[in-house]
């Protein structure tokens, strides 16, 4: 019954409401990003969508999954402790994991976990902060732990399938973050949200990430795996 | 705007931005194949290193005469410890003048590759 309700709400003036428009406004900022600079910079680096095309798609929707989790931990500013750390924790980990893995399977094991650490481990505290200091510690170690394992996984897997691999991990998060949404909803119920934002934040969130991915997976340090 | 429209949008986004992925994508994997030749003596082997895996990816010999496999110095880090684990050979090439040798008596197709499984190739036994 619970979660019928949560689907009436993606339409309705929660910010529940907010989330289809979230995704949206960050895959548009992703996309718009990334063909501006494939007209203005990338077109002449070479194989770019064979070596990169893939891991950079995944990037821009990894983005839209995660910021809408931000957004709605944000509206409600505090939380129970134990929603807190669940959220500092799922956040920390697939932020972390994510960016490591995209990261891990272009530039090797060293990019890809200190990019993924540092994803992980800012978005974990930021929104485990949510509930003082047990989400925040949560947040720490799920991103830390997040951004090893992704890259780990990625070198591990170089060879074995790492397109299919890459799309069922990513098919995976998106399940687990839209969860997160649910169970996000399930605890506010009775709520009112703290506060107010607009869309700009969604923008300049998924810019920065995309900005940061893309610099890094085609001009960033590789490890000798990837010829560096 | 309404939720459906939005829905709408980020499928038409997401399949025209993987339909340009997808449609520049042709792969052209260097699987280069190497017969190794022989004259009744050692077929000798050696393997290089590229665009993340074994170069060359497949390797033919002859059943019932020696094999010598030797990395180059391209090769580095866990890629050296060579293993083909259904002909059980299995070493640890510390440098290019190292090699493994072994005589494959059943025709057949193995598969070779490092001690952790990350770099691959097959080796094919006529």
């Amino acid at each position: 019954m619970t979660f019928k309700q949560f689907i009436k709400e993606l339409n309705g003036n929660r910010v529940e409401g907010e989330l289809v428009k979230t995704i949206f406004y960050s895959l548009l900022t992703s996309f718009v990003f990334l063909v501006v600079i494939y007209y203005t910079k990338l077109m002449t680096v070479e194989n770019l969508v064979q070596k990169y095309g893939l891991f950079l798609l995944l990037s821009a929707l990894t983005y839209a999954i995660i910021t809408p989790a931000i957004r709605q931990v944000r509206a409600y500013k505090e939380l129970p402790c134990m929603s807190g750390m669940m959220i500092g924790m799922t956040i920390g980990m697939i932020s972390g994991f994510m960016p490591g893995f995209l990261l891990g399977a272009t530039n090797g094991m060293f990019v890809g976990t200190v990019f993924g650490m540092i994803v992980g481990i800012t978005f974990g505290v930021w929104n485990g902060k949510s509930c003082g200091i047990m989400g925040t510690m949560e947040g720490i170690m799920a991103g830390f732990m997040g951004g090893i394992m992704g890259a780990m996984t990625a070198v591990m897997l170089l060879n074995d399938h790492l397109m299919a691999i890459s799309i069922i991990i990513f098919i995976v998060s998106a399940v687990i973050m839209f969860s997160l949404n649910f169970m996000i909803y399930r605890e506010t119920k009775e709520s009112q949200k703290q506060i107010e934002e607009d869309h700009l934040f969604t923008i300049i969130l998924t810019f920065t990430l995309m900005a940061a991915t893309t610099w890094l997976m085609i001009f960033g340090p590789r490890s000798f795996l990837f010829g560096g | 705007m309404k939720n459906i429209t939005i829905i709408i949008s980020v499928i038409v986004m997401i399949a025209l931005a993987s339909a340009f992925v997808y449609s520049n994508s042709s792969s052209t994997n260097d699987k280069k194949t190497e017969t190794t030749t022989s004259n009744g003596e050692v077929q000798k082997v050696i393997l290089s290193y590229k665009s993340g895996n074994y170069y060359p990816q497949t390797v033919t010999v002859k059943s019932g005469q020696p094999v010598e496999i030797s990395l180059d110095s391209s090769v580095k880090g866990c890629y050296r410890s060579f293993t083909i684990s259904s002909l059980n050979v299995k070493k640890y090439l510390a440098s290019p003048s190292d090699s493994v040798t072994f005589t494959p008596t059943k025709k057949g197709t193995y598969r070779f590759a490092c001690s952790m499984g990350m770099g691959t190739g097959t080796l094919i036994v006529e």
